[in-house]
């Protein structure tokens, strides 16, 4: 064969492509030595307890999974990085795949950055799981069939699942109903989401006032004044930052919580901030993927949470059982995929294979992978109480629901607004 | 009736807090000429000092009723971090505004920083402590005797400010140094000193204000930033470094949202940003604001 110097430049390029193609070179290259994987997590700003919860429970995750030979024998070495704006974040996770070489991304809390992140994922061709941010509008459009990138369940899991146990056990007893959200995408989906099934089971209701207050916050007497003056027999509130606690307070000290039904599908985010004192009992109150306090608490759960309680002086929400999850079916996907090739370590393919159809154990309860890459996970929702050795509200054990979320989110190529109209709830 | 009064006094709950945000802010402006963004931060760190300084206070067994002077205590100790901060200002004093902007937002980023390090990334909240002053209830208004107390507290502040620049010897001293400083100085005025106390004294105003505000809320490592884009909207519309203006921007802003809320929610944000903008077009120098010359 003849040597041009085009043959020679068409043989660099590949190359240089191939190289620069983590899921086709990495795996070979990396059998030995330690498993990296990065994480991408909020440590500042709005989102930062998420984050530090998240990653708290990924420490004691790869602390377990190392004591007990790391992942198909290899140990785990996390690479953190943060989660900030869209266009650093998508700086840092190809800081991740390209210089640090880790052959797992996990993280990102906020919808926002998983959207802008999600086709440089595909891009990278880099295996990544995203421990939240799965709001409907924008993923519809963006994020259509992925194959590296795993998401969270739906974010409007918990709002319909809260709307089905406001219609289930108030049904009749409110006609004037109100809404507080916060003004992204995750507020208004779903604040319409519970419209939109008050519909589908004919609850007649007036809609009186829907305010949108900006995320974070801080003052909310004008809106809890708006909202008294509206009226209310419930109130609808997917607030989850620090707002949450200041509109509990400012809206008990309003007297705006008396005899005023309350839906809080996503309380739990700040649970530990829900004091008493200000909180009523017997509002719906969502605990999402982690309920800390569950009377059916797994022995591996009781033991993160006495563990997180010593470490972090605090209860763990959500964003722990969300992490826990991403890194716990990795593990398993990998070793599946491992032990299917006979002890070899796998491609970034043969684990995406392993990772559908997974049954896994996580924090809160079981999850798994479906075929679109989306994950199913348990949700534990119920009234609170003050009948507990806390300062702050937790959930009646008698009144305590769980739901898989395979009855609170859409079928694979469904859209969430048709697929609410028609599903088959279990209520 | 009782409808309108809840509104009312939301709104101008709302604009005492935003004030006390704003006159900081605006003090400093007025005399030292430097747009400080950090006077969020400072106002995120009294409601921080003031979480810890109360919740040590009540587990020494200090009665409940004693909650507003903790608080207050808690701002004044806080006002501390304002020296070293003017301090380290002087190296921008003489530059170009861009670079004070610069380094006051920087200044915003670090102090997130040290939130976090300090009281950890979660927000931190008092219970109902404030309630230990009683509500006053009449119909349907049900408002906590504590939220008149910062909007007096608020009040307060405006008028010893007023009488303090007005009435006081000092007070001529900021006044004439804010007017022209090379005359202050040729006249024998020590401006590095009169800067360092202005400088404090603007602290001063936001630490207060965030320990003021905090048992009504909570404290959070984003709420500086929160806090200081209203606060601009404030000083935008009642005039950079006019205190008058500050409390008069404070109240249109904490008005017109009340208001917008109950209208048209939709137009809690625009409402305000609306005026601002009309004021910048017609009268760019704010309501009670002088026009430059």
């Amino acid at each position: 064969m003849r040597l041009s110097r085009r043959r020679v430049l068409k043989s660099l390029a590949a190359t240089g492509a191939a190289a620069a193609s983590p899921g086709v070179f990495m795996p070979a290259l990396a059998q030995t030595g330690p498993l990296k994987i990065g994480i991408l997590a909020p440590r500042t700003g709005i989102a930062a307890s998420a984050g530090i919860s998240g990653l708290a429970a990924t420490e004691w995750a790869v602390e377990k999974f190392n004591a007990g030979g790391g992942i198909a024998g290899r140990k785990i070495q996390l690479v953190v990085e943060e989660e900030t704006s869209p266009k650093d974040t998508i700086e840092r996770f190809q800081k991740l795949v390209q210089q640090e070489k880790v052959e797992c991304v996990m993280g990102i809390v906020s919808t926002g950055v998983g959207l802008a992140l999600g086709p440089v994922v595909e891009e990278a061709r880099a295996l990544t799981i995203y421990w939240d941010g799965t709001t409907q509008d924008g993923v519809d459009e963006k994020l259509l069939n992925p194959k590296y990138l795993f998401r969270s369940t739906d974010n409007e899991c918990e709002a319909v699942m809260s709307s089905l146990l406001a219609i289930k056990h108030w049904k009749g007893q409110f006609k004037r109903i109100a809404g507080i959200n916060p003004d992204y995408s995750y507020g208004r989906n779903n604040m319409a989401a519970f419209i939109a099934l008050l519909k589908r089971f004919d609850i007649e209701h007036e809609v009186v006032t829907e305010q949108w207050p900006k995320v974070g916050t801080m003052e909310l007497t004008s809106h809890v004044a708006a909202l008294k003056a509206a009226n209310p027999d419930l109130i609808f509130s997917s607030l989850l930052f620090a707002d949450l606690p200041v509109f509990m307070k400012q809206a008990h000290a309003a007297d705006l919580t008396k005899g005023t039904k309350l839906v809080f599908p996503a309380a739990g985010w700040q649970h530990t901030l829900m004091k008493k004192d200000f909180t009523p009992e017997g509002m719906i109150f969502g605990h999402n993927t982690l309920y800390f306090d569950n009377p059916q608490a797994t022995p591996m759960q009781k033991e993160f949470v006495a563990w997180y309680a010593e470490k972090q002086k605090d209860y763990p929400n959500w964003e722990a059982d969300r992490a826990y999850f991403a890194i716990a079916s990795y593990k398993e996907a990998v070793e599946k995929a491992s032990k299917a090739k006979s002890g070899q370590w796998p491609g970034v393919d043969d684990v995406i294979g392993a990772m559908h159809g997974l049954s896994v154990e996580s924090l809160g309860g079981k999850g798994g992978w479906r075929k679109d890459n989306i994950a199913d996970q348990t949700f534990v929702q119920g009234f609170s109480t003050h009948n507990n050795k806390y300062d702050f509200v937790t959930l009646d054990p008698a009144k305590i629901e769980t739901m898989y979320s395979a009855d609170l989110q859409k079928p694979p190529g469904a859209k969430f607004w048709d697929w609410l109209k028609t599903a088959q709830f279990k209520i | 009736m009782s409808l309108i009064a809840n509104l009312l006094l939301g709104g101008i709950f709302h604009a005492a807090v935003l004030f006390l945000v704003a006159a900081g802010l605006q003090l400093v402006f007025g005399v030292q000429k430097i747009v400080n963004l950090a006077c969020g931060s400072f106002y995120a760190l009294g409601a921080y000092f003031g979480i810890t300084l109360v919740t040590l206070a009540m587990n020494f067994g200090l009665p409940a009723w004693l909650l507003l002077p903790i608080l207050l205590v808690a701002g004044v100790l806080m006002a501390a971090v304002g020296p070293p901060i003017e301090r380290l200002l002087r190296t921008v004093y003489d530059r170009d505004e861009s670079f004070q902007l610069l380094l006051t937002f920087a200044l915003v980023l670090m102090f997130q920083d040290v939130l976090r390090l300090v009281w950890g990334a979660n927000p931190q909240s008092l219970n109902n402590v404030h309630l230990v002053y009683g509500k006053l209830t009449w119909g349907d208004l049900s408002v906590p005797v504590y939220n008149l107390l910062v909007i007096a507290a608020a009040g307060a502040t405006a008028f010893f400010i007023s009488l303090f620049l007005r009435r006081t010897n000092y007070g001529r001293l900021l006044r004439a140094t804010a007017e022209n400083r090379a005359m202050a100085e040729a006249l024998g005025v020590n401006v590095r000193s009169v800067y360092a106390v202005v400088f404090t004294l603007g602290t001063m105003l936001g630490t207060v204000g965030g320990a003021l505000v905090v048992p009504t809320s909570a404290a959070s490592l984003d709420m500086a930033i929160e806090f200081v884009i209203e606060a601009f909207a404030v000083v935008v519309i009642g005039g950079l470094g006019s205190m008058p203006g500050a409390l008069v921007g404070a109240l249109l802003v904490g008005l017109i949202r009340a208001a917008s809320l109950v209208v048209y929610p939709e137009f809690e944000i625009l409402a305000i940003y609306v005026i601002v903008i009309a004021v910048l077009l017609f009268r760019p120098s704010g309501l009670l604001g002088k026009a430059a010359t």
